[in-house]
């Protein structure tokens, strides 16, 4: 019987007194992944029997009391653009259908340190570029709030497994909303960290200067441990910082809303779950007012620059020469082609062209040169905004989740879904999403918090407080019916 | 018409650092493949580059050493083309924003100076290595091989100005390079194993003409020789085109050896579009005031400065320039004999010519320890001042190379020592006229060169122990009066 999982500081109470041991959790999570992955199709492999042996590498330390700490014996599951040692990263893409990957990625080996548990790899749209998860070449993965609708993307398998039960938490990874907007769409808890904070060393880069790995959990507090865990200074990554975070000294927080996302574009249920808690808000005694940042309407522009122009080199190395797929051919470029004709999907495909065509002599400059001058411009306007407020306020998605194939017919549509998370990729800020009510049709419905650079603990305290005063308790209909049953 | 080359050199520089220019992989030496490898130089998925600081350094030092203006801000950007053994199917170099600009080379031709001026002076990884199965090129191969112990080693690329006008320019501008680099400290310099490769950009157009002719660019060589003859004859090729009024092609071209000929390799429609942009997984280089200092101290003793210290001692110019480009020991060696010696362009010929040719013989690298200057400069003042004989000297050196001697106890304990007591030399010279009256008869002046002969009859009675300068002065009296 499905049980909604505790959070990780209960969990690991549990472990310590006893109570229950990694061994046991590990098999609940993986008895729920045995239905529900039926029906969502969120992980693309489980790895159950190293998952079980090392849960009960974890039951030894817990019996001697000599545990790693608050994440030992957690079972996590890992998108499938994070490199793990020995398995394979396919980023739902044929391309790399049989690439088993030689080493960890940065964030692997500090959660292996920790002792977590992996329970395998997650669906997402191919190569992270997608906002639904209908991209992937393995088939989509359905929402577990109901089924009918797409769980977001591009960590669509993600969060559904986290809010499915299937996983205790999960990485993601978020360019442009890939982690908030299926938090959001699937009622969990999404944070994309500070630019820099957490190593991209083992990530497959999708746009390099806007990726990062952030956690999808149950609760703000999971996104702190977990989070813990991951950041800090990494030799392996040029763009890694030595972050120095900052606090926050007053107990009054001032919190601005931002108007560009209060407006037409952006559904009344979405904008409600903002006015709601910023009624909640004033009522702590913050202090809330409107801020506007034109910008942030010319963000989705920008992005679908830069982000295409950096994935068309990014993606360069998938040419069959050394690894993925290779296609037979009489000539070496030959073969290149063939095999990124075949194992690349539409989307990918379209992007690449996309970005090398902003990147070609006499484009450039007025294509992707621009970007680059306005999203600089974006970065100081947002700087100057965190010199009046100490968080920005906006919904998480313009709408719930939609239907599949609703968008997939207008790329421009799916492209709008992530209007409200891209400014903060381009700005390198953090920003959370945290689930706050249901839409009409019982869906999750969020509200994105984001900080200035460096503000990531004191953004999770603050993301914590709304948590408590929301008191989201809607599990999906999923859980529901299997505890019925 | 009269007509003009036009000659721009792109020379890549193999750095000899430790490890590869972004990740920590050893640079081996070795024909085993893919031994030196790692998930960044393989370009495998998720892997990140981070740039290594020694190369940095290097870059910044050859950019001082080619007096370039550092830029305080150097970035790195991708450079897209595709090739299998190019791993991420770009390459990581520079574009608008070069670690050293605008500097220049001084050169040495003959007995002139020149200076050669140095548009940039950038960094970019190197590429694997294919072996092509079956034939040399890719498009004829039956398969290909791919190697990347190369790939990520740090290069550095120095381009010139269009300022070269012939191939022996070329050749000197090179000369000067590789010995920049060696002096530096920074690269083994070595020719024959690739660590310097040029490419030349070659146009011609007539003399009064404002503009440059169509360029052609000859590939990948790595010899002075083929330098020298790939310009030579691709000057000789254009030229011919000029003058019958065709059209150069612009287009890229390689030497082939075997044929002595340049070969078209691809045309040039246009340039390449290498869609560069900033490397986003690379912030930009901090090159501050600190870094350019610290890389200062490391610099000293460049080519040009060895050049002047060698003027100093009395040399010219293109004596200097052959010690300035050889090992630092006989450079060394040189100027610390010098110092004992009255003649400079003598004791150069004798270290240069004697006694390296004799080391080379003898197939020794290394002066044996008990060698030094001072019993060079003796052995170089005993035939400077005709106490012995060039060939005597010569004998000396050969026995010093091999036994720890003094050469003036030598000369003497063996009977060396030429005499120049000039009664003993008139009963010679008296003599050797007396038997040879024929030939005394045939002289009709002091330049004749049967004095040659007779000068040479005296030296032979007198076993070689006279001197030849005053024998042919008594001579020449006891004759002519």
């Amino acid at each position: 019987m499905a049980k909604k999982i505790p959070s990780i500081s209960k969990i690991n109470e549990l472990f310590q007194n006893k109570e229950m041991k990694p061994s046991e959790l590990f098999e609940q999570v993986y008895e729920t992944a045995s239905y529900t992955e039926s029906v969502l199709h969120a992980h693309l492999e489980l790895f159950y029997d190293e998952g079980l042996k090392l849960s009960k590498e974890s039951d030894n330390r817990y019996s001697k009391n000599e545990s790693f700490g608050l994440l030992d014996g957690i079972p996590i599951a890992i998108k499938d653009n994070i490199n793990v040692y020995g398995y394979k990263t396919t980023c739902s893409s044929k391309m790399l259908s049989n690439y088993v990957s030689p080493y960890d990625a940065t964030v692997i080996s500090s959660l292996k340190k920790a002792g977590t548990i992996f329970t395998g790899k997650t669906n997402l749209d191919e190569f992270a570029m997608g906002s639904s998860t209908e991209n992937s070449a393995y088939g989509p993965t359905k929402n577990p709030w109901n089924p009918d609708f797409v769980p977001g993307g591009s960590s669509g398998g993600s969060a559904a497994v986290v809010s499915a039960g299937s996983a205790v938490a999960s990485l993601g990874s978020d360019t442009g909303g890939s982690i908030r907007q299926p938090a959001s769409f699937c009622g969990v808890v999404g944070f994309k960290p500070t630019y820099g904070t957490v190593s991209r060393y083992g990530l497959i880069a999708f746009a390099s200067s806007l990726d990062q790995i952030g956690p999808i959990t149950n609760t703000v507090d999971d996104t702190r441990i977990i989070f813990n865990e991951i950041q800090g200074y990494d030799s392996k990554d040029a763009t890694s910082i030595t972050p120095e975070y900052t606090k926050l000294e007053n107990k009054k927080i001032k919190v601005g809303i931002l108007k560009e996302l209060m407006q037409e574009g952006v559904s009344k249920e979405s904008q409600n779950e903002v006015n709601k808690v910023v009624t909640l808000l004033k009522e702590k005694g913050h202090d809330v007012t409107e801020i506007s940042l034109p910008l942030t309407e010319m963000a989705l522009s920008v992005y679908y620059l830069i982000a295409p122009a950096e994935c068309s080199a990014n993606l360069s190395r998938f040419d069959g020469v050394r690894y993925g797929i290779r296609e037979d051919a009489s000539t070496s470029y030959e073969m290149m082609n063939k095999t990124r004709s075949v194992g690349f999907g539409e989307e990918v495909k379209k992007r690449i062209l996309l970005g090398t065509y902003a990147l070609s002599a006499g484009y450039f400059d007025e294509y992707y040169g621009r970007a680059l001058k306005v999203r600089s411009k974006i970065i100081s306007d947002f700087k100057t905004a965190f010199d009046k407020v100490d968080f920005i306020l906006s919904p998480t998605t313009p709408t719930p989740a939609f239907g599949f194939g609703d968008k997939t017919k207008n790329p421009l549509e799916m492209y709008l879904s992530d209007l409200c998370t891209i400014p903060a990729n381009l700005a390198g800020l953090p920003a959370i999403s945290v689930p706050t009510g249901l839409s009409e049709n019982n869906l999750p419905l969020s509200v994105q918090i984001m900080g200035k650079p460096c503000s990531d603990y004191s953004l999770i305290d603050f993301a914590e407080s709304i948590e408590e005063m929301v008191e989201f308790n809607f599990s999906p209909n999923l859980l529901k019916e299997k505890n019925e049953s | 018409m009269n007509l003009k080359a036009t000659i721009g050199m792109e020379t890549h520089v193999e750095l000899d650092t430790k490890s590869k220019m972004f990740c920590s992989c050893e640079v081996v030496e070795t024909d085993e493949p893919n031994v030196s490898v790692c998930p960044t130089c393989l370009g495998l998925p998720g892997a990140l580059p981070v740039p290594n600081k020694t190369a940095i350094e290097y870059i910044v030092m050859l950019s001082l050493g080619a007096n370039c203006k550092i830029t305080n801000e150097g970035m790195f950007h991708r450079k897209n083309y595709f090739y299998p053994d190019l791993p991420k199917n770009y390459q990581i170099s520079q574009f608008d924003f070069p670690v050293g600009v605008n500097g220049s080379l001084e050169i040495v031709l003959d007995e002139e100076l020149h200076s050669v001026e140095i548009e940039r002076v950038h960094m970019e990884e190197d590429t694997g290595k294919s072996v092509h199965m079956g034939s040399g090129r890719i498009d004829s191969a039956t398969s290909t091989l791919l190697d990347f112990n190369r790939s990520g080693i740090p290069l550095v690329e120095v381009v010139t100005k269009p300022v070269i006008s012939t191939s022996k320019m070329a050749v000197a501008y090179i000369e000067e390079l590789r010995q920049v680099v060696i002096d530096l400290g920074i690269s083994k310099g070595k020719l024959e194993k690739g660590n310097l490769r040029f490419d030349a950009n070659i146009s011609v157009a007539d003399e009064n003409a404002n503009e440059l002719g169509t360029k052609v660019e000859i590939k990948n060589m790595n010899s002075l020789k083929s330098l020298e003859k790939a310009i030579d004859y691709e000057i000789m090729r254009q030229s011919k085109q000029v003058e019958k009024g065709e059209s150069v092609i612009q287009e890229t071209r390689h030497w082939d050896e075997n044929k002595q000929v340049t070969v078209s390799m691809r045309t040039k429609e246009g340039s390449a579009d290498y869609r560069y942009f900033s490397d986003p997984d690379l912030p930009n280089m901090i090159i501050d005031q600190d870094f350019i200092d610290n890389s200062k101290k490391n610099i000293q003793n460049l080519p040009t400065d060895k050049r002047k210290t060698l003027k100093e001692s009395g040399l010219s110019l293109s004596d200097s320039n052959y010690l300035d480009k050889g090992e630092k020991w006989l450079y060394d060696l040189y100027l610390s004999t010098v110092e004992n010696t009255k003649d400079s362009k003598s004791t150069f010929n004798f270290l240069t010519g004697e006694l390296q040719g004799q080391m080379r013989k003898a197939e020794i690298d290394e002066l044996p320890n008990w060698v030094d200057s001072v019993k060079l400069a003796n052995l170089i003042n005993l035939f400077e001042t005709n106490e012995v004989s060039f060939t005597s000297a010569k004998d000396i050196l050969t026995k010093l190379l091999s036994e720890d001697i003094d050469p003036k106890s030598y000369a003497s304990d063996n009977n060396l020592i030429q005499s120049s007591d000039d009664e003993e030399i008139k009963a010679l010279v008296t003599s050797i006229i007396k038997d040879n009256q024929d030939i005394v008869e045939r002289l009709e002046d002091p330049e004749d060169k049967l004095v040659g002969f007779l000068v040479g009859q005296v030296m032979k009675s007198s076993e070689n122990k006279v001197n030849p300068g005053t024998v042919k002065d008594i001579l020449l009296k006891e004759l002519f009066g």
